[in-house]
C-alpha cells in the first residue's frame, strides 16, 4: 500500500532553489534509506514531505489510513535531537510515555495496555533500567536511544528517521536496523532513514533514494537502485 | 528580626503584598519554565518593555493602564511569534528590536505627556508590590486561577512543544496556535504582574525560580512545583528583608534570587 508519494517537489531558502524536480515515494512494508552529500538537503526534503516546511511546488500526498484501515500515524526523529535537548528536565519514562499521548489522545489517562507498550519498547532499546535517570544524566547513546523509546512507544506506520543511530556503537546500530527491518518486513511498517553510511545498511534497506547535485545548481532527486544510478526520476 | 515575627502582616499593605506574593508564585515560575525551555527566556524582558509602552498609551489616550498595557502586549506576543518564525534561527533578533521599541515609545509618549498625566514612568519601571491595589491582587488570582487550569489541561502538549516543535508537529499539535497562545498568556501575565514586580524585575520573577528548578528536579512536573516552591520562598524572603531593611521589595526579591541560584549552583559543583 502506497503511504507516502511526492510529485514535482521544489523546495527554495531565500529564493535559492535547494530541491528541484524530486519524486520518490514510500509504501508499507519498505525499508528506504535516504543518501546524499553533505548539504543535500536532505532533511529539508524529509521536513518538507512532513509537511514542517511548505515546499514552493509539488504535490505530497500521504495515506490517511494504515494497512490496518486504521488512521495513519507518523514518527520522527530529528537530527541530534538528544544532543540538542540534553538539559529537558524529564526522567526516561516520563520521556517515552509522552510518545502514547498523540494516540491515545492528549487529554487521556494512559491504560495498562499503553504501560505495556511503554516498557517493551524501553526494553528494545535496554533502556528499561535507566527509566528513573534524568535524561540530561544519559550519555549521548542513551540519550540516542530514550529518543529512539519514545518513537516506538508512539507505535507509528511510518518511521521517519534523520541520522538515527548518531552516537550508537556498531553493536547497537546492527540492532537497530534489524529491528526497523523486522517492523517493515513482519508488521508492514514503513521506513525512511537518512544515513550517511548505505553500506551499513545494505542487508536490511530494500532500495536507496540518493540526492545528487546538479551541474545546474540545485539539487536533484536521483533513485538509486544498488550501483546503479538512474539518472530518471523514481517510477510512481 | 525573630524569624516567626509576622507582626508585618498586621498592615494591610503588607497583607495585599503578602497575597501577590501567593497569587504570583503560583504562576510565575511555570511560564518560566516553559520560556527557559523555548529558549525565549528575553521574551518576559521584551514583553516587559513593551507594557511600559502599554502605560504610556494608556496615560495619554485616558484608559486605564492595565487594559491599554494588556491590549499592546496580546499584540506584541503575536508579532513575536510571527517575527520567531521568519529570524528562526536568530531569535534573540525579533526579541531586542521588540524590546527596545516598547521603551522607546514608552518614554517618547511619556515625556510628551509631561507631568499631566500624575503617573511616572518609574512606578511602572520599577513597581512596588507594597503598594499594589487590592483590585491588582484580585487580578493577579484570576491570571494565577487561569495559567494553573491550562497547565493542568495542556501539560502533555506543552511538554511535547516545548521539547521539540517538529516532533510536536508531526504529533498533531497545532504548534503555530499554541506557541502565539502561550505567547499571549505569557504577555498578559506579565502586564498584570508589572505593578507589582516591575518591568525591569519582572522576568526575574519568572525566569529566575524556573532556573533553580531546572539544576534541582527530576521530571517535568517536580520542575514545575520545585519553581513554585521557590518562587514563593524567594518572594516571602524578600518582602521580610525589604521590610525589615527598608530596602525597595522587587530589588531584594531578585538579590535573594540570586542568591539561592548561586547556593544551588555551587551545592551541585561539590556534590560532582
Amino acid at each position: 500500500m502506497r503511504y507516502i508519494t511526492v510529485e514535482d517537489l521544489e523546495f527554495h531558502y531565500d529564493n535559492e532553489p535547494v530541491l528541484e524536480n524530486i519524486h520518490y515515494h514510500l509504501d508499507s512494508g519498505e525499508f528506504v534509506t535516504l543518501t546524499g552529500e553533505n548539504g543535500a538537503a536532505k532533511t529539508t526534503l524529509i521536513k518538507a514531505t512532513l509537511g514542517i516546511l511548505k515546499p514552493k511546488y509539488g504535490k505530497i500526498t500521504i495515506s490517511e489510513k494504515s494497512i490496518r484501515g486504521k488512521k495513519l500515524r507518523m514518527a520522527y526523529l530529528p537530527q541530534q535531537i538528544a544532543s540538542f535537548n540534553a538539559g529537558f528536565p524529564s526522567t526516561v519514562y516520563e520521556f517515552v510515555k509522552s510518545g502514547r499521548y498523540p494516540r491515545q489522545g492528549w487529554f487521556r489517562r494512559l491504560t495498562k495496555h499503553d504501560e505495556e507498550h511503554i516498557k517493551a519498547s524501553l526494553d528494545s532499546v535496554g533502556m528499561w533500567e535507566h527509566r528513573d535517570k534524568r535524561l540530561g544524566s544519559l550519555s549521548g547513546g542513551q540519550k540516542q536511544r530514550a529518543v529512539i523509546a519514545r518513537m516506538f512507544a508512539s507505535d507509528p506506520d511510518i518511521f521517519i528517521l534523520d541520522e538515527p543511530t548518531t552516537g550508537m556503537d556498531s553493536g547497537t546500530k546492527e540492532d537497530f536496523y534489524r529491528l526497523m527491518h523486522h517492523s517493515a518486513k513482519k508488521h508492514g511498517k514503513s521506513v525512511l532513514m537518512i544515513t550517511h553510511d548505505p553500506e551499513e545498511l545494505k542487508d536490511f534497506a530494500d532500495r536507496n533514494i540518493y540526492l545528487v547535485r546538479n551541474q545546474h545548481s540545485p539539487w536533484r532527486c536521483f533513485n538509486v537502485h544498488g550501483q546503479d544510478q538512474e539518472v530518471a526520476h523514481e517510477s510512481l | 528580626m525573630n524569624l516567626f515575627d509576622w507582626s508585618f502582616l498586621n498592615y494591610e499593605f503588607m497583607q495585599r503584598a503578602f497575597l501577590a506574593v501567593i497569587a504570583m508564585s503560583l504562576f510565575a515560575p511555570i511560564l518560566g519554565v516553559f520560556l527557559i525551555l523555548r529558549r525565549q527566556s528575553l521574551m518576559s524582558d521584551t514583553l516587559s518593555h513593551v507594557s511600559l509602552a502599554g502605560v504610556a498609551f494608556g496615560v495619554v489616550l485616558g484608559l486605564s493602564p492595565t487594559l491599554s498595557t494588556i491590549l499592546i502586549v496580546l499584540v506584541a506576543a503575536v508579532f513575536l511569534e510571527y517575527l520567531r518564525t521568519i529570524y528562526k534561527n536568530f531569535m534573540e533578533i525579533g526579541t531586542a528590536i521588540l524590546m527596545s521599541t516598547g521603551l522607546a515609545v514608552s518614554l517618547i509618549i511619556m515625556s510628551r505627556a509631561g507631568g499631566r498625566s500624575g503617573v511616572s514612568l518609574e512606578q511602572y519601571l520599577f513597581g512596588s508590590i507594597v503598594t499594589i491595589s487590592q483590585e491588582q491582587v484580585l487580578s493577579l488570582f484570576v491570571i494565577a486561577a487561569v495559567i494553573l487550569i491550562l497547565t493542568v489541561l495542556f501539560l502533555r502538549p506543552m511538554y511535547i512543544l516545548t521539547f521539540d516543535e517538529d516532533t510536536a508537529f508531526v504529533d498533531g499539535l497545532p504548534v503555530r496556535a499554541m506557541s502565539i497562545a502561550f505567547n499571549m498568556v505569557t504577555g498578559v501575565a506579565i502586564a498584570l504582574m508589572i505593578p507589582a514586580a516591575g518591568a525591569l524585575l519582572v522576568s526575574t520573577i519568572m525566569v529566575l525560580p524556573a532556573s533553580i528548578a531546572l539544576r534541582i528536579g527530576k521530571s517535568f512536573r517536580t520542575v514545575i512545583l520545585i519553581g513554585m516552591a521557590i518562587g514563593f520562598v524567594g518572594m516571602l524572603a524578600g518582602l521580610i528583608v525589604s521590610y525589615y531593611g527598608e530596602t525597595p521589595a522587587s530589588a531584594s526579591i531578585t538579590l535573594l534570587f540570586i542568591g539561592i541560584f548561586l547556593l544551588v549552583n555551587a551545592i551541585y559543583k561539590l556534590k560532582k
